[in-house]
């Protein structure tokens, strides 16, 4: 077989799914044409043009990097149809409309290229009819790939074959999106609103249904549908108004429509209430109205009885609280539907109607139970599939519940629990996961993309993960390898709450980089995310408070060792980051040799906001790039290059991608951006065997650096002048201020003057100590602490 | 009166059309710029032989980069202007312009010289770092607290002088409404056209099959001035320079970029090349204030250049006030006393842009075609406050 390569994507449809789709790609180095009608106006590609300025403007961002935009060309019916021949992969985007599409189909099929792989995006509609439209020597690269919104951030991508779809192909396509685009892949059947809509919807329509029939408020089943039970912060009404509530008609409309032998079909309607704030415009976040109403800082929420909307609040009953809380699953189920309070009621209902519904209909829509759980996690956000909830609760316990409340007509469709589920103690064992349809438990998959997952995500009751050998630990860090990879390579997890970097993080990585010097061929800092948040800040307020500031100086100084340690160490140490990699964490892996980073890597030196300035060799960091770029520009002048880094430290911004952060200067072109975040340690692994195997050393330190010096430090403090004057930062906003341009600029040395890479480390760590001693950075601290924000006085 | 040995006289004043920062003239140099109006000036005087120009004095707001180099110098020379005329390049930042006028005027009234140029030139679009290309700042500024205002933002000292003489937001607002009201009448009304050198701008883009395209764009009018501008537009505004502030984009003067020149002789230049005179340098003055009120600047010159011209603010019938900011702009007319009417009635700076460095010389080229159009207008005045705290003023009667 040969190679499959995707050298160019189209998209056809420029709406909110299309663009952010062809975002992805463009992020991921994948030039895309965008396609869209005409426009009957103005320049043929004002509708892409006008949908691609809005990317710009949706919150999370689409583009991991502002200039990413620059890949992708806008496009049109009309006169660029011929262009599709450049593509390999055509993605449809366009409305939810088969005879639309269809007639797309028919207009597009004569220009694609042989060989190019067609998938529509479509999030419901049968991929059967629409591979009909395609002529019948194009069907085997046909399917359905169903993204989620928002398609960079929303791990899940459905891929639905047709009849006659090449499975070679759609293996070759999961492997690409797997890899190139980081999405997780389920493979869904050709039946309508595929997996996780399916049953996402469905459990919308019974949030629905019980709130109504219990009369809880909107704002009170959101708290109840949040967090508390593993699920997103937007719960399920705040969700409805980010969608769109005609959209959220829209799907339940399709429901009705293509599901009527379903035995729920007759809960698949809008509500009045629903269909009146539609009908009056109130159609969620978009209109400024929905089910919430925000009014300046007030969150108004729509009461049914009253008909108008009222301060939002709401509060979980104190009783459910705590059986919210409680660790055992199978207690905490028992109580919620023992419990007769109308929230603990709720609860109860929509568990056992979604569980009803999977158990039901496992065997039409999916190959198996895993793919049904993993598909409630990566497409909605869920912290636990339904099965593995109800796994976890105890399987024959819950389907007894289950079983009573259908037999006593309480559960919202009359259709006995299938015999299985009476048969089984589960539904996912060591072994693979229940397939309904076939009667077998399912491994995983065996592609071979998969084998650069050393740690995919894992269903409750799965076989536990290698947890690889030991070969050294303290309270802070883990040494070990993997038996089954190159054993040369060790694995350094920090292992402390939040990855806090304290006296145990510290003291382990020292030890860890002496023993792996010895015997180890190179190390990877990797572990689940976040990276790193930063030093213990609890150690640093108790010495504060202790006034033991000689002790603190002790600290930084380990810190600046410590980083020093991993850029210095015999064998490569290379950084794989995901996830938030703040202050300390920064710090280190601006000192590894080499960055593996997940495209969502967050990234930055916030120490400004609790009143400190990167002092374990960060703001060093910088003052070298500064020293190095300048030597590349004419007349030498290092000052350019600070005066940025000294914005991004003193605004203590965050790189929102790996992208951004090579971009900031915290990661370097050179540096790894690995897509799928999953892949990271195997990626990382093999780097460090690259880089040991090319015969590493490390660098020396740095003995000559040029620094920007008091005319550095004075050109800063204007800006920080006007600033205060003009009341945009407080007095010691400007004090932090002028201490992270004091250690960017090397001291108060004069401008252009050299100086060694300690001397710098010392200046940082002075004004890091200096800062200490005040008691507004120690107030800061203390907050920060307290309530988790910064404090800004 | 100054003690002078004889006149010295406008004979000619031309400007380009000022763009927007990054607008018609993104790609223009300043130097360029420059060259077009010594060029257009020079021709205004058929019967000047080029040689008698005693010296070509050139004011820009920050000379380097693009407009470093004694760009007077280069100027004239990429002007065709004989290698036998100086040139020099001086910097009283905003009013650079003007000061190119008065000193070109001293020269001849000294009996230095009979024909002289000012000029200005900048182009705010080659400066991406407002001040300048690398900005150094002196640590002893910070070391006393009485010098630490040197170092304020210009929209910062409009917000100090904002709150000194309590100018609301909403008068600093109309006032550029009106700025931008006068601004679009004049430009219907075609008062501008006298004064302006039009520019074509070359930009030079990579076209098909690696041949660079030129794409010519002849730019004809002042591209600052709004006709869509409105209260409630310039009222959604954010204040830009302080977190409760009420100094604004839209009630500041806009950054730009353009060029001017004025010519300027004595009577026995004008004999020799048989130009008719518009207007008679009659004084100019500069003063200091405390750079953290910089933009109150032109109280303290303008009565100072009115003594030495010999005549009262009420003979001044038209007074170009650059509006750096409404804010000081208003703060100075109170002061003064100045009437509205006869000040910028075809706008300013907040419509018409400011250039820095060229604008005061722009303005004279305003006040020369507004002379020539109106024959009762007698004396005229050019005024601006400059950064770090000064204040200009120049004034001139029609002959």
């Amino acid at each position: 077989m040969s190679r499959f390569m995707i050298r160019k994507v189209a998209v056809l449809g420029a709406g909110v799914m299309g663009a952010q789709i062809a975002a992805h790609c463009a992020n991921a180095d994948v030039p895309v044409l965008l396609f869209d009608l005409p426009a009957k106006e103005g320049p043929p590609n004002g509708i892409v043009t006008r949908s691609l300025a809005s990317l710009g403007k949706l919150d999370p961002a689409p583009l991991a990097a502002k200039d990413r935009a620059q890949h992708i060309e806008a496009a049109n019916y009309a006169s660029d149809l011929a262009r599709l021949g450049e593509c390999d992969l055509v993605i449809e985007a366009i409305a939810e409309r088969m005879d639309w599409k269809l007639d797309l189909y028919a207009k597009v099929a004569p220009h694609l290229k042989p060989g190019a792989v067609f998938a529509s995006n479509t999030s419901g509609l049968s991929i059967g009819a629409l591979a009909a439209g395609m002529p019948p020597d194009r069907r085997a690269r046909f399917c359905g790939i169903h993204f989620f919104n928002p398609p960079r951030y929303m791990p899940l991508v459905e891929l639905i074959p047709a009849a006659d779809t090449d499975a070679a192909m759609l293996d070759a396509l999961e492997a690409w999106l797997t890899t190139r685009l980081g999405k997780h892949i389920v493979r869904a059947k050709d039946t309508p609103n595929f997996v996780a809509n399916r049953v996402g919807v469905f459990s919308i329509l019974a949030v629905l249904r019980h709130t109504a029939r219990l009369g809880l408020g909107f704002d009170e089943v959101d708290l109840l549908t949040g967090p508390r039970i593993g699920r997103p912060k937007s719960a399920t009404f705040r969700t409805a108004d980010v969608v769109g509530l005609d959209t959220v008609a829209h799907v339940i409309d399709t429901m009705q429509a293509t599901l009527a032998d379903d035995p729920w079909s007759g809960h698949f309607r809008t509500p009045d209430w629903l269909r009146a704030l539609i009908a009056r415009g109130a159609l969620g976040q978009k209109a400024g109205a929905g089910i919430y109403r925000k009014e300046g800082k007030r969150i108004l929420v729509l009461d049914l009885h009253r008909q108008d909307y009222v301060d939002s609040g709401g509060e979980v009953f104190p009783d459910i609280e705590d059986i919210l809380k409680l660790r055992d699953p199978a207690e905490k189920f028992a109580e919620l539907a023992a419990h007769p309070h109308p929230q603990a009621q709720f609860l109860w209902s929509i568990f056992r109607d979604v569980f009803h519904y999977c158990a039901v209909h496992l065997a039409d829509i999916a190959d198996n139970a895993r793919d049904i759980d993993l598909a409630m996690r990566w497409g909605f956000g869920w912290a636990m599939g339904p099965f593995e909830t109800w796994q976890a609760a105890g399987w024959q316990d819950i389907a007894r519940l289950i079983q009573e409340d259908i037999d006593h007509g309480r559960a919202m469709a009359k259709v006995d629990l299938p015999a299985w589920v009476r048969e089984r103690e589960g539904v996912h064992a060591p072994s693979g996961s229940w397939s309904a349809a076939d009667g077998v438990l399912k491994p995983r998959t065996t592609l071979p993309v998969y084998q650069r997952q050393l740690y995919p995500d894992r269903v409750l009751g799965e076989a536990p993960a290698e947890r690889g050998e030991t070969l050294w630990e303290n309270g802070g860090v883990r040494l070990w390898r993997r038996p089954d990879q190159d054993k040369g390579i060790g694995i350094l997890s920090i292992t402390s709450k939040m990855h806090a970097i304290g006296d145990d993080v510290m003291d382990g990585i020292l030890e860890s980089i002496a023993r792996a010097e010895v015997d180890l061929d190179g190390v990877v800092i990797w572990h689940e995310p976040p990276f790193a948040v930063g030093a213990n800040l609890q150690q640093v307020a108790q010495a504060c408070h202790a006034q033991q500031f000689d002790l603190l100086d002790r600290m930084v100084a380990r810190f600046q060792q410590t980083a020093l340690r991993i850029r210095h160490a015999q064998v490569p140490v290379v950084a794989a980051v995901q996830g938030m990699a703040l202050g300390g964490g920064c710090e280190f892996l601006m000192h590894a040799a080499h960055r593996v980073l997940a495209l969502e890597s967050y990234i930055g030196l916030v120490e400004a906001g609790v009143g400190l300035i990167p002092a374990g060799g960060g703001s060093k960091e910088f003052a070298l790039q500064a020293h190095a770029m300048a030597q590349r520009a004419a007349g030498g002048d290092v000052f350019p290059y600070i005066q940025n880094a000294f914005q991004t430290i003193a605004m203590a911004t965050v790189a929102k991608s790996a992208l951004e952060a090579v971009q900031l200067g915290f990661a370097r072109a050179s540096d790894d951006i690995v897509f799928n975040a999953g892949e990271l340690l195997y990626v990382a692994s093999r780097r460090a065997r690259a880089l040991a195997d090319a015969g590493w050393h490390p660098p020396l330190p740095q003995r000559a650096v040029t620094v920007a010096g008091r005319s550095g430090i004075a050109t800063c403090e204007m800006m920080l002048l006007n600033m205060a004057e003009g009341g945009q930062i407080s007095a010691h906003d400007y004090r932090v201020a002028r201490a992270a341009a004091t250690a960017l600029c090397g001291g108060e040395v004069d401008s252009g003057m050299q100086v060694s890479e300690q001397w710098i480390l010392d200046v940082e760590r002075t004004q890091f100590v200096e800062l200490l001693k005040t008691e507004k950075t120690q107030q800061r601290i203390v907050h920060m602490l307290e309530t988790g924000k910064p404090l800004r006085n | 009166m100054s003690r002078q040995i004889q006149d010295a006289y406008i004979v000619a004043a031309l400007r380009t059309p000022v763009g927007r920062r990054n607008g018609a003239f993104r790609h223009v140099r300043p130097d360029d710029m420059l060259a077009h109006v010594l060029r257009t000036v020079v021709a205004q005087v058929p019967g000047l032989d080029p040689r008698e120009i005693g010296d070509v004095i050139a004011g820009c707001a920050m000379p380097e980069a693009e407009q470093g180099m004694n760009v007077a110098r280069i100027g004239l020379l990429l002007a065709g202007l004989p290698a036998a005329v100086p040139g020099m390049t001086i910097n009283r930042f905003c009013a650079s312009g003007l000061q190119a006028v008065a000193d070109a005027a001293a020269r001849i009234r000294l009996g230095e010289a009979d024909v002289m140029i000012a000029a200005g030139t900048e182009s705010m679009s080659a400066m991406p770092q407002i001040m300048g290309n690398k900005v150094s700042i002196n640590p002893e500024i910070f070391a006393r607290d009485e010098n630490r205002s040197i170092a304020f933002g210009m929209g910062l000292t409009a917000e100090k002088v904002a709150t000194q003489w309590k100018v609301s937001r909403e008068d600093q607002d109309a006032f550029a409404l009106e700025s931008h009201r006068r601004a679009c009448a004049a430009i219907a009304a075609g008062q501008f056209a006298g004064e302006i050198a039009p520019y074509t701008a070359r930009s030079h883009m990579p076209g098909e099959g690696g041949v660079v395209r030129i794409v010519e764009r002849v730019v004809q009018q002042d591209e600052g001035p709004r006709a869509d501008a409105s209260a409630a537009g310039l009222a959604k505004l954010k204040p830009v320079f302080a977190a409760r502030g009420s100094v604004t984009a839209g009630n500041s003067s806009q950054m730009s970029d353009g060029a001017a020149a004025v010519l300027l002789m004595s009577e026995a230049g004008l004999k020799r090349s048989g130009a008719t005179p518009i207007a008679r340098f009659l004084a100019h003055a500069v003063a200091g204030v405390p750079p953290e009120v910089m933009g109150i600047g032109p109280v303290e010159a303008i009565p100072r250049a009115l003594v030495r011209a010999g005549v009262t603010q009420d003979d001044v019938g038209r007074v170009e006030l650059n509006e750096a900011f409404a804010a000081q702009a208003l703060v100075v007319m109170r002061q003064l006393g100045l009437d509205p009417a006869r000040v910028n009635p075809q706008g300013g700076a907040i419509a018409l842009g400011h250039p820095l460095g060229a604008t005061g010389a722009i303005r004279v080229a305003t006040l020369m075609a507004a002379m020539q159009r109106d024959t009762s207008l007698r004396y005229g005045m050019i005024s601006m406050c400059i950064g770090t705290g000064m204040g200009a003023a120049g004034v001139f009667e029609r002959v």
